[in-house]
């Protein structure tokens, strides 16, 4: 006797929708997690910069880990780890927890080298004309050294874009476990490897092209 | 001292990320909770895979479902590769899973078991131009299986004994195991005699192949080893989807055919 | 919920595994980093000189490899090229997508170490009776080399830790090692917490011995 249910359906036009609604989760938690990990990271190549002697010992060897090991052991660590300190973390919280701290690590020493770009003479001369502290660092040290640093952390934030895809192995339905969802219905993995690389690459292209053009620009 | 300090931080930590009381019992955590989390698998057609509208469905989402509905609660799908589906019990992200899971005495060591809810046996999927008929055919060809499972260890012995290891595969996920067959990656991927059928439908170039010479594969719902009120309540579960005639009718609907005898012959389970 | 045990035992006795596994996971860096630097050279050197057909190749090469994720290309020579009958073992597919992505990020290095080497060089090389190849491989490209030394570096790391994306297309190398260890005995805390220690290590001897080279071959 044959079974009643069907299992396997060509690719369809809500297949499409399905897509974008994947894709839009790649855009949430992309830019959750750069966001938050810009703020840290810059804190972080702050105190790097600042606080020498201890950052040196305590700060910067944990953010060295970070970069030194592959974001998918990172990832698959953490998810396997939170629940035995009692932390229930949905695969959404522990991709985005790991994609912040990854993105800080690696926005901490793209900050610091922008806090080492503005010469300690034009921070002297900000400071003897009265600033304070936090007024250098605002209207000197940012603008100049940001925009020192600023094509690097363009870089770093599509990165961290494209690393989000490694969430899936997680069970996150974001661009990338779609894909492999869509494939496994229809198979057909080079239509859908191609659509997917495409959303991709609509997302990555455009802003590297206006970073490249504005580093361009403020160059000359 | 210490212990008790541990204790009362960890029931902090918990309650304050959970909600739930610290001591495991699973059966008022679920009830209180208002949710089931069920870890299937969704790359097993029929047994669990995503519907034309990409939703999860098949045999062990509908059992998923009628546990929740058993408990008056919710039931949330987690979807898990093969390789997931211990830790997932292990570190408390699921409740139960119901993923064709075979009880080895292995496993035990680590997740609790109930008695057997289906029953498999290890067939493999071969192209059509492989040439293998028999289980001795498979001799120097590339075998492929998902990580993870039972037939991908109970090979691997296999291919110890004849030194072929090294044409072995393995893949994240049963449809990478086909898409591997089909695209002549491999040529016989290792599965259970409930997805031959589809996977035959579906490409032209697969055709059925061998039954592999293990023994049966008994599988059993998992849960948390420890909390044996929960697995007594799990077996009752199982017990009462057969006497309802809502094991056959799972199983003709998706499998199709007669359910298989859940008994195993000579022993008391 | 503090009630994990863990068990470390199944992992040392493995480590013999997971430290052969680490060498594979070199091997095929250090391979992708060949073919990649040999590639990337030539598309820069195709992107800065030539026009037409091979201009586009170039720049479509780049642009893909740098704005999709690895992953995606990692399955795009796995199951997207299965699909039109190109069949790749796992190596092939890992050595493939790899020197594909670095030959792309390369080749942007070596662009811009080429444009910031003056014009003037090379015709005073030519006019001192030089080939264009002489000039080339005599004078430009030394000094080229010694301009990315430092991304070359980077790049190699992330080899490495691109690498273990070869754990999703069935490849054994370092994370699929673990992966296939952890799934028979279900420690998947322990066993990746050792490979990541072991990453940790490949980076820090990889990095060591960049700087060791750095030092005897920029002496001058």
């Amino acid at each position: 006797m044959e079974p009643t249910a069907t299992f396997f359906s060509g690719f369809q036009l809500n297949d499409l929708w399905f897509l974008a609604q994947a894709a839009w989760r790649t855009l949430v938690i992309s830019v959750l997690s750069i966001s938050v990990g810009t703020l840290l990271g810059i804190i972080f190549g702050w105190m790097l910069y600042e606080g020498k002697l201890w950052a040196t010992l305590t700060l910067a060897p944990i953010l060295d880990a970070f970069r030194s090991v592959p974001l998918l052991i990172q990832l698959v660590l953490f998810f396997n780890f939170a629940p035995i300190i009692g932390l229930n973390l949905d695969p959404f919280m522990s991709g985005l927890v790991i994609l912040s701290i990854y993105c800080a690590a690696l926005v901490a020493n793209v900050a610091r080298g922008g806090m080492q770009a503005v010469e300690l003479s034009m921070r002297r001369a900000a400071r003897s004309l009265g600033m304070s502290y936090w007024q250098d660092l605002r209207y000197v040290v940012l603008p100049i050294g940001g925009r020192a640093v600023f094509p690097s952390w363009v870089g770093v934030a599509l990165g961290v874009m494209k690393d989000s895809a490694l969430v899936s192995v997680l069970g996150y339905v974001e661009l990338l476990r779609a894909s492999q969802i869509l494939t496994t219905r229809t198979q057909e993995p080079l239509l859908i490897l191609a659509i997917v690389g495409l959303f991709y690459f609509a997302l990555s292209y455009p802003v590297s092209r206006y970073a490249a053009s504005l580093e361009k620009r403020w160059a000359s | 001292m210490k212990k008790t300090l541990l204790t009362a931080v960890s029931a902090a930590l918990v309650s304050a990320t959970l909600g739930a009381p610290a001591i495991a019992d699973t059966l008022d955590d679920v009830i209180d909770r208002g949710v089931l989390r069920c870890g299937v698998v969704l790359d097993f057609p029929p047994i669990g895979f995503r519907d034309a509208d990409n939703q999860p469905a098949g045999f062990d989402v509908d059992y998923c479902a009628d546990l929740a509905a058993a408990l008056d609660v919710d039931h949330e799908i987690l979807e898990l590769t093969w390789a997931e589906r211990l830790p997932v019990i292990v570190t408390g992200r699921a409740d139960v899973v119901f993923g064709a899971t075979s009880d080895t005495l292995e496993r035990a060591r680590t997740v609790g078991f109930t008695i057997p809810y289906a029953i498999y046996y290890a067939q493999g999927v071969v192209g059509a131009d492989s040439g293998i008929e028999t289980f001795e055919d498979i001799r120097g060809k590339r075998v492929a299986a998902a990580v993870g499972t039972v037939p991908e260890q109970e090979w691997l012995k296999i291919a110890a004994e004849w030194g072929e290891e090294d044409l072995y595969q393995g893949y994240q996920s049963e449809n990478e195991v086909f898409l591997a067959v089909a695209q002549g990656r491999a040529d016989i991927g290792i599965t259970t005699n409930t997805a031959v059928l589809p996977i035959t439908q579906q490409y032209d170039n697969i055709i059925a192949g061998p039954r592999m010479p293990w023994t049966t594969d008994y599988t059993s719902v998992v849960a948390d080893r420890k909390d044996v009120s929960w697995l007594n309540y799990l077996n009752l579960f199982v017990t009462h989807q057969v006497r309802s005639g809502r094991y056959q009718e799972l199983w003709g609907e998706y499998v199709g055919g007669e359910a298989p005898e859940l008994r195993i012959p000579g022993v008391l389970y | 919920m503090f009630d994990y045990n863990f068990h470390w035992r199944p992992v040392f006795r493995s480590l013999p595994d997971l430290i052969g596994a680490g060498l594979t996971t070199l091997e095929v860096a250090v391979l992708s980093m060949i073919i990649g630097t040999l590639i990337g050279l030539g598309l820069a050197l195709i992107r800065m000189n030539m026009r037409g057909p091979a201009y586009w190749f170039a720049t479509t090469w780049v642009e893909l490899a740098r704005n999709t994720p690895a992953l995606l290309q990692l399955f795009f020579f796995g199951f997207g090229l299965g699909a039109v009958g190109i069949l790749l073992s796992p190596y092939t597919i890992v050595l493939a997508a790899l020197s594909f992505n670095c030959a792309g990020y390369l080749a942007e290095n070596f662009r811009g170490g080429f444009q910031a080497i003056p014009d003037t060089q090379l015709r005073a090389a030519r006019s001192m009776g030089m080939t264009n190849w002489q000039a080339y491989t005599r004078i430009i490209i030394p000094q080229v080399f010694r301009i990315v030394y430092h991304p070359l570096t980077n790049q190699m790391v992330w080899a490495v830790l691109m690498s273990s994306l070869g754990m999703l297309v069935g490849f054994r190398e370092l994370s699929g090692e673990t992966q296939a260890l952890a799934s028979r005995t279900f420690r998947i805390f322990e066993y990746f917490a050792v490979t990541a220690i072991i990453y940790y290590v490949i980076v820090k001897i990889i990095l060591g011995a960049s700087r060791l080279l750095a030092a005897r071959l920029f002496r001058y």
